[in-house]
């Protein structure tokens, strides 16, 4: 197996006394698609919030492309090739779908290729193309999910990470969408994905994580693991 | 630094409020009054005074602001009515300054219901500047208005004058009375209910206990002190003028005494009134000056000491002086507030 | 006749208005900070333009070259020396130091400046075109371009460009805006900058149009604050109609009721409807 181009170790990640993620450790290898999955309140977001440098981690140590991250500010990770689509999409409301899209060539190293990056995105999105003008408040839940991942696309990422990526969506939807997350992974990109739908992550992912209370407690191949066991894990039996 | 933080978490907090607490105050204010009755000099009695005085519209401040979570620029609204009170009942109508006092309570009370109606439609920064606007709006209004004889002021009569020591007795029972209705009313249901939803919305909820009423009701104590204490200032000041009763310069002094005091605590406003009226008499000596420095202490306590002298005081020795259970420690969740 | 007259008047007042309420608007807006200070900036602005103009004799209007950058400078500097360290406390804090910069600059004004009373004055200043029975004052037709220049430059550059867009980004969602790469405090610095700059050229405005003292500064800020309040805050087109509207108020109100009329304005906005005029 390649060498991890994320891997998290030993992440502890606190709200003020709360503890939401306790000793969080995994690896994320260059090229896959790589699922974690857990049920509601198990850290999974708050991991994501912490790797993507939304949340300073309060213990252990983050580490991408072989360099320490560990506490840098969201708006270096960024810089780096490390993108992350937020849970409920987080589209700015205001502002068009293209603006949007173009704020997502914000860091240096994009803003060269805005114009082939925006042909990309609208391509794998052509309703985004017909909607380019209007606010992005104004669009379905779908076609916001939409705006997050192609404004993340348009930062160039090496590694996505995806929170969520599913929620409150309808399952027509959900379909195209893992579609298209699967398009990118064949572009290049290495992709972490974080799911409540449990099924459809193992599917998807070639590797999975399982998260109870706090910590990643199953590692492995998603075929290698049993259903049992997956279960076992995410219940906490 | 984690571990020592939650080291000192688990040392139980003192709440200095029983018995002997209790004796304390009251011991402290049988000496003020023996002090007033012994023959202080007048200028000291006057120092007092003031500072009585700056305690009751700090604290009332407090109340709002750092209790129930409603900053308010605009009580000097309170404080310019009262004085109006006073003069218009004693020079127009000729009456006594009791009945201008009575008047000055009556007015700060129901304007205070009035504005409550539609302020409290409003939150956060709205809330502040629409109370300033709203004094903004009555010191313009009485600049033009001939009842009050527009810019030009008015004369408090008080006959018979009081003494220096008759306004310090009302000052310090007007302190004493204002102290005990913060203490009660803390403690009530209310209090406990308005503390919560400052520290969590959520857990004023599953209180039940009516919100908007609550508020009402402080917003409407804390009208009423103010205007109490703005009425004494004035039956001692003697001349009033739109530019000084509505002075936002009374919003600014009781923001200083509760920001350098400490916010959300009881004994804050005591110190901060004290620290308040001292600084501004030593700074009368450098004129121009007084201002500056009074704000540029203000933002360095807001920066270097959120929690002001007591606060910090009290949470450094782990002590609370009359206080109800906080329900959580600062807030720390940086939730986004939906526009 | 008189009444197209008032209503001429009321827009070129309304001019300048706007530029005094867009900082303010942007800082509400973006920041999320209600700046106390703005009036004394304002007022700062003011008396820059008139001292350096007096000073090297050259026209007020010229003095923005060097009020503008230095406005912005400071701007920058207070937003990231002091207002982003105490905003992590939470709004009042923000709030109550931005209310002791006001107290601080007003007085720091009056020592250095006196308490007398000034004014700018260029070539133009009792310029006046007569229309038939209407009158235009060269000045206001001036002032009214300066301020429409100003606004629709900050419009064009919060549009086009990529640092303006950060700043929407940011005022949309800071967290989603991090992600992007964008520093959500250097954003916060440049914003409050760009405020003072147009605090800078609102200054100007006011020291042309009217005499002004260091204690001028809570009346323009509560008619700033009049700006958002009607046009809601961070809308650029609210911005220009409620400066319209607060002018006509003015103008037909006269020296005695017109700020009163604009109080109750403002009153009946934040009751009726908080969020202004443009926005939903």
């Amino acid at each position: 197996m390649s060498e991890p181009i994320l891997k998290v170790e030993g992440v502890q990640a606190k709200y003020g006394d709360f503890i939401a993620v306790h000793s969080a450790t995994l690896d994320v290898p260059e090229g896959k698609i790589v699922s974690l999955i857990g049920s509601n309140g198990a850290g999974k977001s708050t991991l994501m919030d912490t790797v993507a440098g939304l949340h300073k981690p309060s213990a252990g140590k983050i580490y991408f492309k072989g360099e320490d991250i560990t506490g840098l500010p969201a708006e270096k990770i960024v810089l780096r090739g490390l993108s992350l689509v937020p849970q409920g999409s987080r589209c700015f409301i205001r502002m068009s779908v293209e603006d949007n899209l173009i704020m997502g060539s914000f860091p240096k190293t994009a803003r060269k290729n805005v114009k082939k990056n925006l042909e990309r995105v609208y391509s794998l999105f052509p309703v985004l193309k017909e909607k380019r003008n209007d606010p992005s408040g104004s669009l379905s839940g779908g076609q916001r999910q939409m705006v997050a991942i192609g404004r993340a696309l348009m930062t160039e990422p090496d590694c996505l990470l995806f929170d969520e990526l599913s929620l409150g969506l309808a399952p027509t939807i959900i379909k195209d969408i893992y579609a298209n997350v699967k398009d990118i992974n064949r572009d290049g990109t290495t992709i972490l994905l974080v799911e409540q739908d449990t099924q459809r992550a193992i599917k998807t992912g070639e590797i999975c994580h399982v998260m109870l209370k706090g910590n990643v407690v199953l590692s492995g191949l998603s075929k290698e693991l049993g259903d049992d066991e997956i279960k076992k894990a995410y219940f906490g039996i | 630094m984690d571990n020592n933080s939650l080291a000192s978490a688990r040392k139980p907090v003192r709440v200095l409020d029983g018995p002997l607490m209790l004796i304390i105050c009251a011991v402290v204010v049988a000496i003020l009054i023996i002090l007033g009755f012994l023959g202080l000099p007048n200028n000291t009695l006057r120092y007092f005074f003031k500072i009585f005085l700056y305690i009751v519209m700090g604290s009332m401040w407090n109340l709002m602001s750092g209790f129930t979570g409603m900053t308010s620029l605009g009580q000097q609204v309170f404080v310019g009515l009262a004085g109006y009170s006073v003069c218009v009942m004693t020079t127009t109508c000729g009456m006594s300054f009791w009945m201008g006092i009575l008047c000055a309570a009556v007015i700060g009370v129901v304007f205070s219901l009035l504005l409550s109606t539609f302020l409290f439609r409003m939150r956060g920064m709205y809330f502040a500047i629409a109370t300033w606007v709203v004094a903004e709006a009555i010191c313009t209004w009485f600049k033009s208005w001939e009842f009050v004889q527009m810019g030009s002021g008015m004369k408090t009569v008080t006959r018979p004058k009081p003494t220096t020591l008759d306004v310090y007795i009302w000052a310090l029972t007007l302190f004493v009375i204002a102290m005990v209705v913060v203490y009660v009313l803390l403690r009530t249901k209310t209090g406990l209910g308005l503390t919560a939803m400052r520290d969590d919305t959520d857990a004023a909820s599953s209180l039940g206990v009516n919100i908007v009423m609550s508020k009402r009701l402080v917003y409407i104590i804390a009208a009423l002190f103010t205007a109490l204490a703005g009425a004494l200032y004035w039956i001692n000041s003697g001349t009033i003028y739109p530019d000084s009763g509505f002075d936002i310069n009374w919003t600014v002094a009781m923001v200083f005494i509760v920001i350098v005091g400490g916010i959300g605590t009881v004994a804050g406003p005591i110190v901060g009134a004290i620290i308040y009226v001292v600084l501004s008499e030593v700074l009368a000596k450098f004129p121009g000056w007084s201002n500056i420095i009074l704000g540029a202490i203000a933002i360095l306590v807001i920066v270097f000491l959120p929690d002001g002298v007591m606060g910090t005081l009290q949470k450094k020795l782990r002590f609370d002086i009359f206080s109800q259970k906080r329900f959580s420690e600062p807030k720390a969740k940086n939730s986004k507030k939906a526009a | 006749m008189q009444i197209v007259q008032l209503i001429i008047n009321g827009i070129l007042l309304g001019g300048i208005y706007a530029v005094l309420g867009v900082g303010m608007t942007m800082i509400f807006g973006i920041v999320k900070l209600t700046n106390l200070a703005h009036g004394e900036f304002v007022i700062l602005g003011a008396y820059a333009s008139t001292l350096i103009s007096t000073t090297l004799g050259v026209d007020p209007i010229l003095t923005l070259i060097v009020t503008i950058p230095i406005m912005f400078l400071i701007g920058m500097g207070l937003q990231s020396g002091l207002i982003n360290r105490v905003m992590l406390k939470g709004s009042e804090p923000a709030l109550l130091v931005t209310f002791g910069l006001s107290i601080i600059l007003q007085d720091l004004m009056l020592l250095l400046f006196t308490a007398d009373a000034r004014h700018a004055g260029g070539a133009y200043s009792s310029i006046v075109f007569n229309i038939g029975p209407i009158s235009i004052a060269l000045l206001d037709v001036i002032l009214l371009a300066i301020s429409l220049v100003t606004i629709i430059i900050l419009s064009l550059f919060l549009k086009k460009t990529y640092l303006g867009r950060s700043i929407r980004a940011t005022s949309d969602d800071t967290q989603a805006a991090s992600l992007m790469g964008v520093s959500v405090k250097k954003t916060y610095g440049i914003a409050m900058g760009i405020a003072m700059a147009t605090a800078a050229v609102a200054g100007l405005c006011i020291a042309l149009k009217w005499t002004f003292y260091p204690s001028s500064g809570g009346g323009y800020l509560l008619t700033a604050f009049g700006v958002v309040v009607i046009g809601g805050m961070g809308s650029i087109p609210g911005t220009m109609v409620a400066g319209v509207i607060l002018g006509l108020a003015q103008v037909i109100g006269g020296a005695n009721w017109g700020q009163l009329i604009s109080y109750l304005i403002m009153v009946l906005f934040l009751v009726v409807r908080p969020q202004g005029l443009f926005n939903k």
